[in-house]
């Protein structure tokens, strides 16, 4: 029997409904654990446009576990993922910006850590083995609003790796047949110029 | 008298017009309904959110695709995120990056409506000649056996072999070339789509339409809607540029799709008596992959063209589903594949021998199924809330739905078939496949749920207690407010809706037309 499967908190309130938190964490907000930093990287070289040094940091090193290391493969630093993703949130709403950058804190903060899994490291401090575990506890969590943030996260960064033709060869991916494709086609605005002839034209007499 | 094509570009500052008819969204009701009052010489002007894109700009990928022609960049999901919403949004909507798939309305949909919500009028014998019409104009035909593509004859062969019911899909393209990139815009306009048929028909008949301009609130003044407020977005940042247009109209049609046509409803305090974006249903699907031994492409070829409809009808208590593959592209395939590290790039490797098959549900039949819900977001935003929760039922059906498509899989000759869970259950030849996939996880982010479909929100019926429109899709509390699209159907389809959603416009076009006069 499958049980009535409960009903996951919202994502725009991934960190109130979600981990009680709220209050746990403002109540330790500001000890010893919460403030722990983890690893910086550098940022970008192009400026970062929605997430703050540590966030690029915390991505930078989620990047590193999602994607893997089988030779063939683009590096994370060749495709550059976290700008990627940095650039992608930039077109997203507001809300959804202030929801990626909590979920990245979140992941990054040794006291959540130490809640859900004891650890006292910050995950971007963490020997990559340890930083694997990290991510199944959040996949496999019985916190909904956790499997939610991995998904989130996992989706985030794949699509900011294999947005890049570079990840193509290694998959076996031809590509488009770029001779189909005509940037120079005719773009129709009707103002009593004729349309262009084309396959979306109706000729009734073609019955193909 | 022709009609213009505006973006945001050409809208400097604050504009008003006015119209017979303004129609709000330019997918598969509002194209069809907008033409079909075009040609009656009544004045349309046309409202879209998304961009006015052509295929000088489709280049067939991905990156450049997702942003420009999906909502929320292909990212639309459950407020949970565990459905993801894959929707249209740019002009021609939904049918400019679905998959070509038509089928008629079945009967025993036609007849729930008409008996369970008191739907009249919306029959076989209506829709009929609608149907005809818009099959010669999209030319839309069975795509043949032989064209069919490895990614379907795996579908078609396990099906044949298992004794399951099979079919041909029809398909709206002319001339097509088989590129098989129709989710990423057709760059030969091959695909009938109503970016390239209906939209520039009424445009040579003096449709105007507005790209870039988001409807935000609809003005109601007593029983009457006056017409359209709409903020202009900046053709290539999407935010909008503090310019308004407004729209003052004798009639108005909201033709946004299932989500984002309850959501402009709300905006402007219209609740239908609390049925204002209730019963939404999405066609849940969840997704099965195989790997075979020899090279499939899936990218390549018509995306769909066999189906079945075998488990449509699973008893009254029960999900019935139909079957049917997607195409795979890089990205995507990426973000639905299971796992991560080296596990999931062998995955990707492998992507070329991988064959996938869905399972789409179809909710709204079974006793209790209302659906999920839209609620109004931060009004500031375009954003809205969307709840889909998934009860037994569904549950139930995916997993039954995996367990039959691995053995239609396996029969097509797969040599390991997985399940999408975040840990995938995996298949070989010979495994108890029930038991297998009976002891994995079925909750919510433990399984890659996916919705290509989106129905409801603006229940359609008889008895304005329980419904948004009525038959004839007037608003039940005002006079001269229409819905035209998806979001009207009292339950889901159990096919793909394109065809349906087309038919019916055609055919309430005329109620439209005679609110004006």
């Amino acid at each position: 029997m499958v049980p009535d499967a409960p009903r996951s908190p919202s994502r725009r309130s991934l960190l109130k409904r979600g981990l009680l938190g709220g209050a746990l964490l403002a109540a330790g907000g500001a000890g010893f654990l919460a403030l722990r930093t983890g690893k910086r990287v550098a940022p970008p070289a192009g400026g970062l446009h929605v997430f703050s040094e540590s966030e690029y940091g915390v991505l930078d090193a989620l990047a590193h576990r999602f994607i893997g290391s089988l030779p063939g493969w683009p590096t994370v630093e060749e495709v550059g993922v976290a700008l990627a993703v940095d650039r992608i949130a930039e077109k997203t709403e507001p809300s959804v910006r202030a929801e990626l950058k909590q979920l990245l804190g979140l992941f990054d903060n040794a006291l959540a850590g130490f809640l859900f899994g004891g650890r006292t490291e910050p995950f971007t401090a963490l020997p990559s083995a340890a930083q694997d575990r990290v991510l199944e506890e959040w996949r496999d969590s019985r916190i909904a609003v956790r499997r939610t943030g991995y998904n989130a996260l996992r989706t985030l960064v794949l699509a900011g790796y294999f947005q890049s033709p570079l990840t193509w060869k290694p998959i076996g991916y031809p590509g488009p047949d770029d001779s189909f494709f005509q940037p120079d086609a005719p773009v129709w605005f009707g103002r009593s110029v004729p349309r262009p002839e084309g396959n979306g034209v109706y000729h009734p007499e073609d019955t193909r | 008298m022709s009609g213009r094509i505006f973006t945001g570009k050409d809208l400097v500052k604050d504009t008003e017009v006015s119209a017979d008819v303004c129609v709000v969204g330019s997918g598969a009701g509002g194209a069809v309904l907008s033409e079909q009052l075009a040609s009656k010489d009544l004045r349309v002007v046309m409202l879209e959110e998304g961009g006015y894109h052509t295929r000088s700009e489709f280049n067939m990928r991905e990156s450049w695709a997702y942003p420009a022609l999906y909502q929320e960049m292909g990212n639309r999901a459950t407020d949970d995120q565990t459905v993801l919403i894959l929707q249209g949004r740019s002009v021609g909507g939904g049918t400019t990056v679905n998959w070509c798939t038509s089928f008629r309305t079945p009967q025993r949909v036609l007849d729930k409506w008409a008996s369970d919500f008191g739907v009249q009028g919306i029959t076989t014998a209506a829709l009929t000649p609608h149907w005809e019409a818009l099959e010669r104009r999209l030319h839309i035909r069975e795509w043949p056996l032989e064209a069919m593509n490895r990614n379907n004859q795996v579908l078609w062969e396990g099906c044949g072999k298992l004794g399951f019911s099979r079919g041909l899909i029809r398909r709206n393209v002319h001339n097509c070339a088989d590129l098989g990139k129709c989710g990423l815009g057709c760059p030969i306009d091959a695909k009938q789509s109503m970016l390239v048929t209906l939209i520039p028909d009424a445009v040579e008949h003096g449709l105007d339409v507005y790209a870039n301009a988001s409807a935000r609130r609809l003005l109601v003044e007593g029983r009457r809607v006056r017409g359209v407020e709409a903020q202009i977005l900046d053709a290539s940042s999407d935010t909008p540029t503090g310019v308004t247009l407004t729209v003052r109209a004798k009639t108005v049609a909201v033709c946004g799709g299932a989500i984002n046509s309850p959501a402009l409803l709300l905006r402007s305090g219209l609740t239908g008596r609390g049925n204002v974006g209730k019963r939404l249903f999405l066609h849940p699907v969840v997704i099965m992959s195989a790997q075979m031994e020899q090279p499939v492409e899936a990218w390549n070829g018509a995306p769909q063209s066999a189906y079945s409809h075998h488990f449509i009808d699973r008893g009254p208590e029960r999900m019935g589903y139909f079957l049917e593959v997607p195409p795979l592209y890089p990205m995507i395939a990426a973000t639905v594949l299971p796992g991560f590290g080296a596990a999931h790039q062998s995955l990707m490797q492998r992507l070329p021998s991988t064959q996938v098959t869905i399972a789409i549900t179809a909710d709204g039949f079974v006793p209790g199924d209302v659906g999920g819900t839209v609620r109004l977001g931060d009004p500031k935003e375009r954003r809205v809330h969307i709840d889909y929760p998934l009860r037994p039922w569904h549950w139930e059906a995916f997993r039954d739905a995996c367990e039959v498509m691995a053995r239609v899989q396996f029969a097509g000759g797969a040599r390991e078939v997985i399940s999408l869970h975040a840990s995938p259950v995996r298949l070989r030849p010979g495994d108890d496949i029930a038991r297998l996939l009976a002891a994995a996880p079925w909750e919510p982010g433990r399984v890659r749920v996916a919705t290509a479909h989106q129905m409801g929100g603006c229940c359609m019926g008889k008895d304005a207690e329980h419904s948004v429109v009525d038959s004839s899709l007037r608003y039940h509390d005002l006079d001269n407010l229409f819905v035209v699209d998806g979001s009207v159907l009292p339950t889901s389809l159990g096919v793909n809706p394109q065809e349906t959603i087309f038919g019916i416009a055609r055919l309430r076009s005329a109620d439209v037309a005679a609110s004006v006069a």
